[in-house]
């Protein structure tokens, strides 16, 4: 229960509208989309301002409250979960763009901006935010600026951080950072940017992003592979990345995750097979034309069974809006979607997938996989119940097998997700003791009171 | 969605009749996909007023972490039941249906007054159920324009009505004409080469608010072909009734329904209300626990929206009469959301000769009226008509098309205020200008 002298000062100091504490309110301010994790804050602030994220700041750090940062709560680690109750900082209402600068090619926005709305208005104005979250319609900018987000245009176009020119942001001691701007080149100094970028909400508070835009491709065209074995689909995307060619998009389905997401879009995917690929290749026409022909010649050459090409952008763009959907339509055939975020380089997919199969016959589950292929990011996702303590223990000991061979081929624990509340000792294997070790450095010397975000990324002494 | 009657666990903190089932609302992974399709959470901004929000609330007090409190219950009731976030859902989460049977839940566990709870009961009781009386008491209505406003005054209490209410209702009233039900015959022929027989569920805003689309329904469907059989002792479909948590009556209502439409000799169940077309398909679950399958199955088969309906037997076009003009066309959240029935009618407007289609941007978006949420809220009614007004002003049709009569009242009446061009047309008062007399 939080002293209410601490909610009187938040009243009176950002406004009756800015605070909320009614429990129903609480209790639905406590979760994002990790399954499974649930903390109620103590306190909600909807801040409009810079100057009131600020003042939140300083009267959290006076009655040493915690901070948890929110936007839409779409994270998959946990990142926005208050996991020692304290204030949530709910910034989805800091949703202005403030400006789309045609002549240096950058767009700035307050933080919790939808990033499809951000590409939508860009777009209206003939340029092209590529960073595409599978949650672009709900995610906020800033969510994916501390989570440095990917999506199904990384593969070419890479992810958030490519495109963050500058940030503003609140520290945990209420000042004020700005770092980075319009300039294209900027050494001035630690690229204070790049650190922020990815950093989970534990060392500032984003208020205001400047991005890099680009001109969007003239030309595209989209394939849909089907295959009878999902190595094959696997050896497809390394033999297409080896021929010099890369896609936009290669993201990947396989049997389970083509199910439930036709149960639900209901276009026709191709429920028998064992995957499905759905590449894109997009820029001038002429280039388009050479790559879309390599990349069919190779489908061929690696035995797809069957490729199809998308009739018009309509069609092409239901095919990623599907495809968009699998994380959640893969929740239609069990109460608890366990997700992971597994890396490995782009020339052991083939290898992954078989051992994807093989530990899921070992523990007895049931998994759809699902992920951006060419970028050898993938999402293999436990069915399951939470309820049911022993497949949850198997579930954990699938992932923990998975991980210790996915980082003996010198892949990541998280590609895009971030490591949050769910993945801190995965991260400890990945980096040993002296990377942790220094990331804290930087944390405390961020946040010595240890009040932002507390919980995340490290393993505290003694958890 | 109901708990079922032999198993009377109390689930956490919900009454054992009438509760979400658990599994309802475990099934939401909390994505959000739901959010930027939810009007009161574009309203409000705020996680509670949201579809993921309203189901981790059912959530907590299913596990028993949160009581049944008033702030359930406003949520349960300030949600539109719109059924947008449905459409959106991925994991097949049904936000609205867990909300509609928390009204039912706040009805049960929320006392109220004396008063107020004979006045709702006398009105989903007494009058709704029963054609005869609700027509009687809406007849000198046709004298006096305003009775049907008297009416709503007399009753404003039982319903929670908002702040501006009386103007808008009596603004929203339209011209009425003499209840079409005792009008229409018990069978009104095919024309032409003959399709099929047809039962007409005539819903009670239709006979009562707008008898002349109702009248084209029927001419348009001899016209194509049918047979139409309108059994006159068509009961209310039970939809203001789920609306207001009152499941019980709307299961005595749909009994009855089910078994009158079940006796008839037809192929199929049409009508031209939205919102009592998806009551009406959702009487197998509703009845679930009353009547055979065998008899509900066969019953939700035949249901059919009359515009689902046309485009699915071919819309004979042959002998139809060029209407020159532009229409947009708004799609009732209670046929787009509730009956998945979208694209059908665009297609046919398109096939009536001389109409120019204009597509509306954000068609699927709700209008804000929501049975009786548009007179509840009447502030945040005008903003969602708002937003949808402007879409219908870009658009620079003569025409909006519409087919449901909560959509039509609130749009006509919205259009007026806004001193726009368009009027607001039932696609069948459209079709049933194309359709020739002789």
């Amino acid at each position: 229960m939080l002293d209410k002298n601490i909610l009187e000062i938040l009243i009176q100091k950002l406004g009756k509208e800015a605070v909320v504490s009614e429990p129903e309110d609480l209790l639905v301010l406590g979760y994002d989309s990790t399954p499974g994790l649930h903390h109620t804050p103590d306190v909600v602030i909807y801040p409009t301002s810079s100057e009131q994220v600020q003042l939140a700041m300083q009267i959290a750090r006076d009655h040493k409250l915690p901070i948890t940062p929110r936007g839409s709560g779409t994270g998959l680690s946990g990142g926005s979960i208050p996991i020692n109750g304290g204030m949530v900082i709910c910034l989805n209402k800091m949703n202005k763009i403030i400006e789309i600068d045609e002549e240096n090619l950058t767009a700035t926005c307050q933080a919790g901006v939808v990033t499809l709305d951000l590409f939508n208005a860009v777009a209206d104005k003939g340029l092209f935010y590529p960073p595409d979250p599978g949650s672009q319609k709900i995610s906020t900018l800033a969510g994916n600026v501390m989570e440095d987000a990917g999506g199904l245009r990384g593969l070419k176009y890479g992810v958030t951080r490519d495109y963050v020119m500058a940030l503003k942001c609140v520290l945990p001691d209420g000042t004020l950072l700005s770092t980075g701007g319009k300039s294209v080149k900027d050494v001035a100094g630690y690229a204070f940017k790049d650190l922020l970028i990815g950093s989970e909400g534990t060392l500032a508070i984003v208020t205001e992003i400047t991005v890099k835009l680009i001109p969007p491709p003239q030309d595209k065209r989209t394939f849909l592979a089907y295959f009878d074995d999902i190595r094959i689909a696997g050896a497809a995307v390394s033999k297409i990345i080896a021929a010099k060619i890369i896609p936009s998009t290669m993201e990947i389905m396989d049997k389970a995750t083509i199910n439930c997401v036709e149960d639900y879009v209901k276009i026709g995917l191709p429920r028998q097979m064992a995957a499905l690929l759905l590449i894109e290749v997009d820029g001038h026409p002429a280039m388009v034309a050479e790559e879309a022909e390599g990349v069919e010649r190779i489908l061929k050459e690696v035995g797809a069974a069957e490729v199809h090409v998308a009739k018009d952008a309509e069609e092409a763009a239901s095919l990623a809006a599907a495809r968009r959907t699998a994380l959640s339509a893969l929740a239609r055939v069990s109460p608890t979607t366990l997700l992971e975020d597994a890396t490995v380089p782009r020339s052991m997919l083939a290898e992954t997938f078989a051992l994807i199969e093989k530990l899921t016959e070992k523990y007895k589950l049931t998994v759809g996989t699902f992920g951006h292929a060419g970028d050898g990011n993938l999402h293999p996702t436990v069915l399951c119940d939470e309820r049911d303590a022993d497949e949850m223990k198997r579930a954990h000991a699938f992932y923990d097998e998975l991980y210790e061979q996915v980082l003996a081929w010198g892949g990541t624990v998280s590609g895009e997700h971030g490591i949050g509340i769910a993945k801190k000792e995965y991260l400890a294997r990945q980096i040993g003791p002296g990377g942790v070790a220094v990331m804290k450095r930087i944390k405390q010397s961020f946040d010595p009171d240890g009040i932002l975000n507390p919980g995340k990324i490290f393993v505290a002494d003694g958890e | 969605m109901s708990k079922k009657k032999n198993d009377k666990e109390k689930l956490g903190n919900f009454t054992a009749e009438d509760a979400p089932t658990y599994e309802s609302v475990l099934q939401c992974m909390r994505c959000g996909f739901c959010l930027p399709t939810c009007p009161t959470f574009a309203l409000t901004g705020r996680e509670r007023s949201s579809p993921r929000g309203r189901v981790a609330l059912a959530r907590a007090v299913a596990e028993g972490r949160l009581d049944f409190t008033e702030a359930v219950k406003e949520e349960a009731f300030f949600c539109l039941d719109c059924r947008a976030c449905t459409t959106s859902c991925p994991s097949g989460v049904r936000a609205g249906e867990v909300m509609e049977v928390c009204r039912s839940q706040a009805q049960q566990q929320t006392p109220q007054g004396h008063i107020s709870k004979s006045i709702r009961g006398f009105i989903l009781q007494r009058m709704l159920p029963n054609p005869d009386l609700l027509e009687k008491s809406m007849l000198p209505a046709r004298l006096y324009q305003r009775l049907g406003i008297q009416w709503l005054v007399r009753h404003s209490k039982a319903l929670k009505l908002g702040p501006s209410w009386m103007e808008k209702a009596e603004g929203m009233m339209p011209k009425l004409d003499a209840p079409l039900r005792a009008q229409l015959p018990e069978l009104t022929p095919a024309r032409g080469e003959k399709r099929g027989k047809v039962g007409f569920f005539l819903g009670c805003i239709m006979t009562l608010m707008y008898p002349e689309v109702s009248r084209q329904t029927v001419r348009v469907l001899a016209h194509q072909g049918f047979d139409v059989i309108t059994p006159k002792e068509t009961k209310c479909c039970g939809a203001p009734h789920l609306n207001e948590g009152d499941r019980q009556t709307a299961r005595e209502l749909a009994l009855f329904n089910l078994d009158l439409f079940l006796s008839q000799d037809v192929d199929y169940i049409v009508t031209d209300c939205a919102g009592c077309g998806a009551s009406l398909k959702e009487y197998e679950e509703l009845l679930a626990e009353e009547q055979g399958h065998q008899r509900l199955e066969l019953f939700r088969n035949k249901v059919r929206d009359v515009q689902e309906f046309l485009f699915d037997v071919g819309l004979r076009t042959e002998e139809l009469l060029p209407v020159n003009t532009s229409v947009t066309y708004h799609e009732p959240c209670h046929l787009c959301h509730a009956q998945k029935v979208s694209n059908q009618p665009r297609e046919l407007l398109k096939a009536i000769p001389g109409i120019e289609f204009r597509e509306l941007k954000e068609a699927s978006w709700c209008c804000g009226s929501a049975a009786t949420w548009g007179l509840k809220f009447s502030d945040e009614s005008q903003q969602v008509l708002d937003r949808k007004l402007k879409n219908v002003a870009a658009t620079d049709a003569e025409h909006l098309v519409t087919a449901n009569p909560g959509c039509h009242l609130q749009l006509a009446w919205g259009l007026k205020q806004a001193g726009m061009k368009q009027d607001v047309l039932h696609l069948m008062e459209l079709l049933g200008r194309a359709t020739p007399d002789i």
